[in-house]
């Protein structure tokens, strides 16, 4: 019989005093893929977190290998041959990707140069398209999680965990990360896969773990599952239809133009850019990374700013504005929820009130803090937004992704904005908080207010989208009505 | 002071009243072939302003004032000019000439001048008046290039009383006021060199077209816009480069400035258009294009609500009229030479 690589036995995880993992019992054979599904909070990390090293666990046994063991460190963990590749990037932003890529492993007397030669040959050999000599701090989303995964490969552990690995991917990057996957297993790596993403948990995993609020609800081999079966396991409840279908075909008509971008352009990334965002309408932009939709949003909110010479212009309300600051735009009416939460969304060790304060007073006037309203506008969004957390004064960094996603949000809404836009609204983000949040942004269209949604995910493009548009290389190429779109036709107009 | 140095800085950089830039044709301009795909029910040598008079379709070509009946068209009257626009008012029906005058039709003719020499719009305005729009003091009709390219606003908007012939001053200063419409006792003027549609004495109710505007006439529900000419970015260059412009104008044919035109380029000497980007084996609306064929319909508050196109790669150029008849919206396209007929006008 096959010893388990990993057995954990009715381990349990408290955080003070509220248990994130309850008496899970869960294995890891060698060579195989699992994947571990839930809704955020579920406890999906936390599990993980223990067999890597991260955490420990308040009681039960982890063995590796059949021998018992507790890890007090990561590098404890890596030494055991466990590896993880975290959801939230761990790089060094102001190192290369080379150095990166062997911090921790260099030699005595290390030579730059040749650092970078055998990343360069690493990272070709896993089919990832990232420069050796670019500083992390440059790179998008995409390429960090390249980075980390090839980090991960690079260190040659037996299991590697990855969490949430192709949520910034691209669907020609997944498919060399999957191709990646299935060649590990072949040497004998066993994987552990956390991912929202369920097909592509049916697709390439042998054995599925569902874990509810910190339980164990069922493992299994992926056969023996579908996608409504997941979902059910997961949330408790049945959504899979629901989910990604439009509710109706009825489109909401355009209200006045809000927001007129003609002629945008920032360096490489945005060449001459037009589109147009109506109120009381969902304006859906799909664009494969590096399309330059984010960064035209980001334009738009004064995050960015565009070429200094003829970079276009941005009429909101037909008056043309130029922001410095985001604070300028958040006063003019437009707020940016940003695509990555952990590093521009929120302050992650102030509580939930005191960030949804910092948004309150970046739309309001001098900055006066005044703990009543900072409790009592706390205590209203937590409400709108069904934002889970033991209380007001929780810290954003112990809510799980989905709650965290709403925190952010929630710190735009309060400012209030006449334009939304929302940049990959459900990166990382379960089910349930799903249907919530997209529930969410209909709900502010129907109230009037111009909605705009980036997204690279087609489900959710086609489901919120009263027009949708695409992006491909720094420009909008193509508009569709929900009618006429398909899953094809967008991805065509995204790459061709 | 800061705003001189802020105009010098913008002049620099391209951007504020510098910025080359042009609003995108999307949202309820997203371009089709809807007018492309039209019935073509005449062709007539430039048709323009079509009216229902006494249950008689009418329109201008030329001098000549021509009838619809039965399919068929039919000189109907000719005048001893260039007829620039009519209107049905009641029992009489107003015609603007190239040669200045305004000319109230009914039992008989009743001649009203000092209107100046470019007459390009004539709507019914409140009861027993006509709203006459007056696209230039310094340039007539046929010479709207002009106007455009040497920043012309010396418009003006009148209202003349059919029972008097008096006219009376609405508006002056505006930037060639092609079209004009009066709802609820409100009078809303298209300026097409502004791109935009403004109540007199009021804010602009659209504003930054994607081309530039003429006629308004009334639809089932709401409005139906036309829009004679595109702008695209290298003309909108062009406009901001004065001497550029100055020695363009002065040294080359006015058929092969860089300026819009009502159709499509027949001569290899003109500048290209069509600029040749190609995407699903379809010349794109962005390509700069000269001309184009574009036909907006409004709803009451004169907000877009569809749109009916004949692309850059299209033949029923230069829209400048239309007019609802049931389920039916015929509409002129001056540089395509046709009289077009859509027969599905739901958005």
């Amino acid at each position: 019989m096959t010893i388990p690589l990993v057995q954990m036995t009715a381990i349990t995880k408290e955080y003070r005093g509220v248990p994130a993992v309850k008496t899970v019992n869960f294995t890891v054979m060698p060579a195989e893929i699992h994947a571990v599904l839930g809704e955020n909070g579920a406890g999906k990390s936390t599990l993980t977190k223990i067999i890597a090293g991260v955490t420990s666990p308040s009681s039960g046994t982890l063995t590796i290998d059949g021998q018992a063991r507790s890890f007090r460190t990561p590098s404890e963990a890596l030494a055991a041959g466990v590896a993880m590749v975290f959801q939230e990037t761990s790089l060094v932003p102001s190192m290369t990707v080379a150095q990166n890529l062997y911090l921790g492993n260099e030699k005595f007397f290390n030579r730059l140069r040749g650092l970078t030669i055998a990343a360069q040959q690493f990272l070709q050999s896993l089919n990832f398209n990232v420069n050796p000599l670019a500083l992390v701090a440059n790179l998008g989303a995409a390429q960090k999680q390249m980075v980390e995964i090839a980090r991960a490969v690079l260190q040659k552990a037996r299991l590697i965990i990855f969490d949430e690995p192709t949520a910034t991917l691209t669907p020609e990057e997944k498919r060399y990360f999957f191709a990646l996957v299935q060649r590990l297993k072949h040497d004998g790596v066993a994987i552990v896969f956390i991912s929202h993403a369920i097909e592509e948990a049916l697709m390439i995993a042998d054995r599925i773990t569902i874990l509810r609020d910190g339980e164990l609800v069922v493992t299994d081999a992926a056969k023996a599952f579908d996608r409504d079966k997941i979902i059910q396991a997961m949330v408790g409840r049945t959504l899979s239809g629901a989910l990604y279908q439009r509710h109706d075909n009825k489109v909401r008509p355009a209200g006045a133009k809000v927001l007129s971008v003609q002629n945008l352009s920032m360096g490489a990334m945005v060449r001459n850019t037009s589109f147009t965002v109506y109120a009381g309408q969902v304006t859906g932009v799909f664009g494969l990374i590096g399309s330059g939709r984010t960064e035209a949003a980001k334009i738009v909110s004064g995050v960015l700013k565009r070429n200094y010479f003829n970079g276009g212009e941005v009429r909101l309300m037909d008056r043309p504005v130029t922001y410095r600051l985001p604070r300028e735009a958040v006063l003019d009416g437009i707020v940016y929820v940003t695509e990555d939460r952990k590093l521009e969304g929120f302050f992650e060790q102030m509580s939930i009130a005191q960030n949804l304060f910092m948004g309150h007073l970046a739309a309001s006037g001098p900055p006066l803090v005044s703990y009543a309203q900072m409790a009592a506008l706390a205590e209203v969004w937590r409400g709108k937004l069904n934002i889970k957390a033991i209380n007001a004064d929780a810290r954003v960094i112990e809510l799980s992704g989905g709650n965290q996603q709403k925190v952010v949000i929630a710190k735009s809404l309060v400012q209030k904005p006449r334009l939304v836009i929302f940049d990959e609204p459900t990166r990382g983000v379960d089910v349930g908080a799903i249907a919530e949040i997209h529930q969410l942004i209909q709900g502010l269209a129907d109230d009037g207010l111009a909605v705009m949604v980036i997204s690279s995910y087609l489900p959710e493009i086609l489901n919120l989208s009263d027009r949708i548009l695409v992006a491909r290389q720094g420009r909008i190429v193509e508009e569709f009505t929900p009618a006429e779109a398909s899953e094809q036709k967008i991805m065509y107009a995204a790459v061709h | 002071m800061i705003g001189w140095v802020r105009n010098r800085l913008d002049a620099f950089r391209g951007r504020g009243a510098y910025a080359a830039t042009v609003p995108p044709m999307d949202g309820a301009l997203r371009p089709n072939t809807r007018l492309e795909e039209a019935a073509v029910l005449a062709r007539v040598s430039s048709p323009d302003n079509l009216v229902l008079h006494q249950g008689r379709v009418l329109f201008s070509s030329g001098a000549v004032i021509m009838a619809l009946e039965d399919g068929q068209t039919r000189e109907w009257r000719r005048c001893a000019a260039e007829v620039t626009a009519l209107a049905s008012v009641g029992e009489t029906l107003a015609m603007g000439l190239a040669d200045g005058s305004l000319i109230l039709a009914s039992d008989a003719d009743r001649l009203v001048t000092g209107l100046g020499r470019c007459i390009t719009s004539l709507s019914a305005g409140e009861a027993g008046q006509v709203i006459v729009c007056v696209g230039s003091a310094v340039h007539c009709c046929d010479e709207w290039k002009h106007d455009l390219l040497t920043g012309g606003a010396s418009g003006s908007v009148w209202q003349v009383t059919l029972a008097d012939g008096v006219a009376k001053l609405l508006a002056q200063g505006l930037s060639w006021p092609a079209g004009s419409a009066t709802s609820g006792g409100q009078t809303v003027v298209v300026e097409a060199w502004r791109h935009r549609l403004t109540p007199l004495g009021g804010v602009p109710l659209v504003s930054d077209l994607p081309g530039y505007p003429s006629r308004l006439s009334p639809a089932a529900d709401g409005w139906w816009l036309t829009l004679f000419a595109p702008r695209n970015q290298l003309i909108e260059l062009v406009l901001r480069e004065g001497p550029y412009r100055k020695r363009m104008m002065r040294e080359i044919d006015p058929d092969h400035w860089i300026a819009p035109t009502l159709s499509p380029a027949v001569d290899f000497n003109q500048p290209m258009q069509g600029g040749a980007i190609r995407t699903h084996g379809i010349i794109k609306p962005w390509a700069p294009t000269r001309s184009y064929g574009l036909l907006v319909r409004l709803d009451r508050k004169f907000h877009p609500i569809a749109s009916y196109h004949s692309r850059a790669d299209g033949r029923f150029h230069g829209i400048t009229s239309a007019l609802q008849m049931g389920e039916r919206v015929l509409v002129t396209s001056r540089g395509g030479n046709a009289m077009l007929s859509l027969a599905e006008v739901q958005p």
